[in-house]
């Protein structure tokens, strides 16, 4: 037990230490040093164009927000988006799961008869109260429909409690949310080729040797209805209600 | 060595506990990773206490906890067989044999009195205090038994299975407010000669809603009496009204200096519990980014409490180093400070790519940034007039007073969870554990230099030898399956659906893990009854004991000085008040 401890004590100070003034000098070296090593690296941010990625190129840890931004990387936990299918309508099943596993209590969801009967069910409500939003991305990790994901957008103020909950028009992924200048994808169920197989790649589970199951595969690769679904898109249907 | 995988270790004194207290005490057998536990009634507790303090085969110096339990929710087969409706659990460390004991004691739900601890273990004033407040179990003979994280306007205790979690109670009146010094001295004599100052709750030297109050003479304080409960949310209450996994987000606000330690000490508690393996990644990543979080919080600690002093430049070069690793956790996790990376059986993501080239290079700025500090301190000549001999404790009186942590350390006890209670990877790697004798502010500024050193030392050889492998256990009782199982098949939508929705199912009973935080022990207590979530999770806070023993600390000194204290104590409103 003894081997394993270092013991640290307090250095006895020397003459040179204790008349101080020769420290202050070495001190001051010290504290100047930084001074000339970043005062020229932080004017460069002024130079137009090229002066911000020197800068974020030299590594200087002082961000100039707003006009600079922090780069975050893609598994930020920012403001919530639902996704969309191929023909706009939300993944969003109304299952509860994301309610279920959020600790904060934050989302809220009613669920409705879909338009489209294909799809059977969709949220007609869908509430998240960003200010109780604890940004844990357990949402993300429950939903089991790939319709949920986060962005990096942080910049998340409002001038009233009653803005700061978010329903499924302000949720809808939009093109700026990914556009160069917009905040971007971040924290999601899975990172580059969604692993959800699409129609016809499902395979039929260990029992099918027999024929009833071959029947249930074809079933289940049907599922997903066609595309061409008529226009009359459910986000608007769900608009009123929201 | 209580090797906290290894199987229960008996009680190596219980021949003389038998011999001594017949059978008024009896070992209760717990699970295999459990602390020894022994039960014994209110009437031997002195006694038995005193018994375990001094002789020389036990010498349970360390009081660590105090727990308090309603066990009237739980389900026959775990009553206990004395039929009482609270537990107390006291928790117990020797730092001579390096043992942990558990003494667990029944308390009638029409009577619940136990006699008070305070004379063997003054720790005991706080815990039993926050066990009064929280639990209603009355101390016989406490000094001071008054509500301690709860206001003085608060009606019933919030920790009863009983309480209804969604009541307000508002403190509207001033006088409710006021301690009992500020009440004490407006009746005094000689209150022209004193003056009381009141030191926060809101003082920028306090870093944290932290309040003391100071009876001064001059500059020198002569009495002093410290409060917390500001930023009190009940995190316990909370936890018993969420699933073990919607727990984890909780546990970054402990400590938010150190937000990814907490997490781990509490996905550790519930994996020993349901004594799952988790993969060899996920135990190097934790305790990678536990170091690192260990910088950061001495970071902060050694940064602010120079620039109490004086010494603002100090704060940049520590901040910078704390910058950076935020950054690195960001990248891994997706927030720089309520991480929520511990998942139980794992982590929720792994690594990036460039994890350990990252690491490294972290490594050496925070070198540079350390030396910088050091540089402009360690023998600087105000430093040590500020530092030197000030908020000195003495070893004793650090042990009695329930100090882990560097602040134990400071005052000459080697004790460290990673060396003594080796988990995760610290048996693997090679590290010492600093130890100053002064007991000062000094002590404890030179502990911390070093312990940020020794962490860098780990870290370097923790990332040479980063294993490969799934980052998340397979045990999908426990952990949600991946993505590819729950879009596609029916077997993992089940598993999913089951975790999300019921939680995860602990089995009953009770355990006590712990891991060494920025501060100190950071020790969950869990009680489980078997379902999917806690019955009762009571947290360790190392900053508790730390805060009750700085009133006597300061007296004695100069108000200047108990800034500087308070600054070298690092107490965290956030863990400290829960």
């Amino acid at each position: 037990m003894a081997a394993r401890v270092v013991n640290v004590s307090a250095p006895e100070q020397t003459f040179l230490e204790k008349i101080y003034l020769i420290e202050v000098a070495k001190g001051m070296i010290r504290t100047l040093g930084h001074f000339f090593r970043n005062a020229p690296r932080t004017l460069l941010h002024e130079v137009p164009v090229i002066g911000k990625k020197l800068v974020a190129k030299l590594g200087i840890p002082t961000i100039h927000y707003p006009e600079q931004k922090r780069d975050y990387s893609d598994r930020f936990r920012g403001r919530h988006i639902l996704k969309k299918r191929d023909d706009g309508t939300l993944k969003c099943v109304a299952c509860y799961m994301c309610q279920t596993a959020c600790p904060a209590d934050c989302i809220h969801i009613e669920a409705g008869e879909h338009p489209n009967l294909a799809y059977e069910k969709h949220p007609v409500v869908f509430e998240i109260d960003l200010l109780r939003c604890v940004m844990c991305g357990f949402c993300v990790d429950a939903c089991p429909k790939d319709a949920i994901w986060m962005t990096r957008d942080y910049e998340l103020s409002f001038f009233t409690r009653q803005s700061a909950i978010y329903g499924i028009p302000e949720l809808t992924e939009k093109p700026s949310d990914t556009a160069s200048d917009g905040p971007g994808y971040g924290y999601r169920p899975y990172y580059g080729q969604s692993p959800m197989k699409k129609a016809g790649e499902f395979q039929p589970s260990g029992l099918a040797l027999l024929p009833v199951l071959d029947l249930r595969a074809k079933a289940i690769n049907r599922m997903p209805p066609p595309p061409q679904a008529p226009k009359p898109a459910p986000a608007q249907a769900a608009k009123p209600a929201a | 060595m209580t090797a906290q995988t290894a199987a229960q270790p008996a009680v190596s004194f219980a021949p003389l506990l038998e011999k001594k207290f017949g059978g008024a005490i009896r070992p209760e057998p717990g699970p295999k990773s459990d602390i020894p536990t022994v039960g014994c009634d209110a009437a031997t507790l002195k006694d038995l206490a005193l018994f375990l303090r001094d002789d020389p085969n036990a010498k349970f110096d360390l009081l660590l906890d105090v727990v308090s339990i309603d066990r009237s929710r739980l389900p026959a087969a775990m009553r206990p067989r004395d039929g009482h409706r609270f537990g107390l659990s006291y928790l117990l460390y020797s730092t001579r044999h390096n043992q942990h004991l558990r003494v667990r004691v029944g308390v009638p739900e029409a009577d619940p009195k136990v006699p008070t601890l305070v004379d063997t273990w003054p720790a005991a004033n706080w815990f039993e205090r926050e066990a009064w407040d929280l639990m209603g179990v009355t101390f016989e003979g406490h000094p001071n038994l008054r509500r301690l994280l709860t206001h003085n306007g608060f009606v019933g205790h919030p920790l009863r299975k009983d309480y209804e979690a969604s009541q307000r109670w508002l403190c509207t009146e001033e006088d409710l407010l006021k301690t009992e010094l500020a009440a004490r001295t407006e009746v005094e004599e000689d209150i022209f000669e004193t003056m009381t100052l009141n030191f926060g709750p809101s003082h920028p030297a306090t870093h944290g809603t932290l309040r003391c109050v100071f009876r001064v003479d001059g500059e020198k304080i002569v009495a002093a009496e410290s409060e917390c409960g500001y930023l009190h949310r009940n995190f316990e209450k909370m936890a018993e009204e969420h699933t073990f996994t919607q727990v984890i987000p909780y546990t970054d606000r402990l400590n938010y200096c150190s937000p990814m330690i907490n997490g781990n000490g509490y996905a550790r508690t519930i994996e020993q519990m349901l004594g799952i393996e988790v993969p060899p990644r996920a135990r190097a990543v934790r305790s990678i980014l536990a170091e690192f979080s260990r910088i950061m919080d001495h970071m902060v600690c050694v940064g602010t409490n120079l620039v109490d002093l004086g010494a603002l430049t100090n704060f940049w070069y520590a901040y910078q180093a704390r910058e950076q690793i935020y950054s690195l956790l960001e990248a891994c996790c997706g927030a720089r400070l309520t991480s929520s990376y511990a998942r139980i059986g794992g982590l929720s993501n792994d690594v990036p790519a460039n994890f350990a080239d990252w690491c490294r290079t972290l490594c050496r700025e925070i070198e540079d940034e350390l030396k910088e500090i050091d540089g402009l301190i360690t023998k600087n000549r105000i430093a040590h007039k500020r530092m030197r001999g000030t908020g000195y404790i003495s070893k004793a009186d650090a042990i009695a007073y329930g100090f882990t942590g560097p602040c134990l350390r400071a005052s000459g006890v080697g004790y460290d969870v990673r060396k003594d209670a080796p988990y995760d990877f610290y048996d693997e790697v090679d590290f010492d554990v600093p130890v100053a004798d002064g007991g000062d502010n000094f002590a404890r500024y030179l502990v911390r230099m070093e312990e940020m050193r020794q962490s860098i030392r780990i870290i370097e050889q923790l990332v040479k030898k980063l294993p490969g492998g799934p980052i998340v256990s397979d045990d999908y009782r426990v952990v949600l399956p991946p993505k590819e199982m729950v879009y596609n098949e029916m077997e993992g939508l089940i598993y999913h659906f089951k975790v999300v929705f019921e939680g995860i199912k602990v089995p009953p009973g009770e355990i006590y893990s712990f891991t060494e935080g920025g501060n100190g022990e950071l020790g969950y207590s869990l009680v489980s009854d078997g379902s999917g979530r806690p019955y009762r999770l009571k947290v360790r806070p190392p900053c508790f004991p730390l805060f009750a023993a700085f009133e006597k600390m300061v007296i004695g000194g100069m108000v200047s000085d108990a800034v500087a204290t308070l600054g070298t104590l690092n107490i965290i409103a956030g863990e400290l008040d829960r």
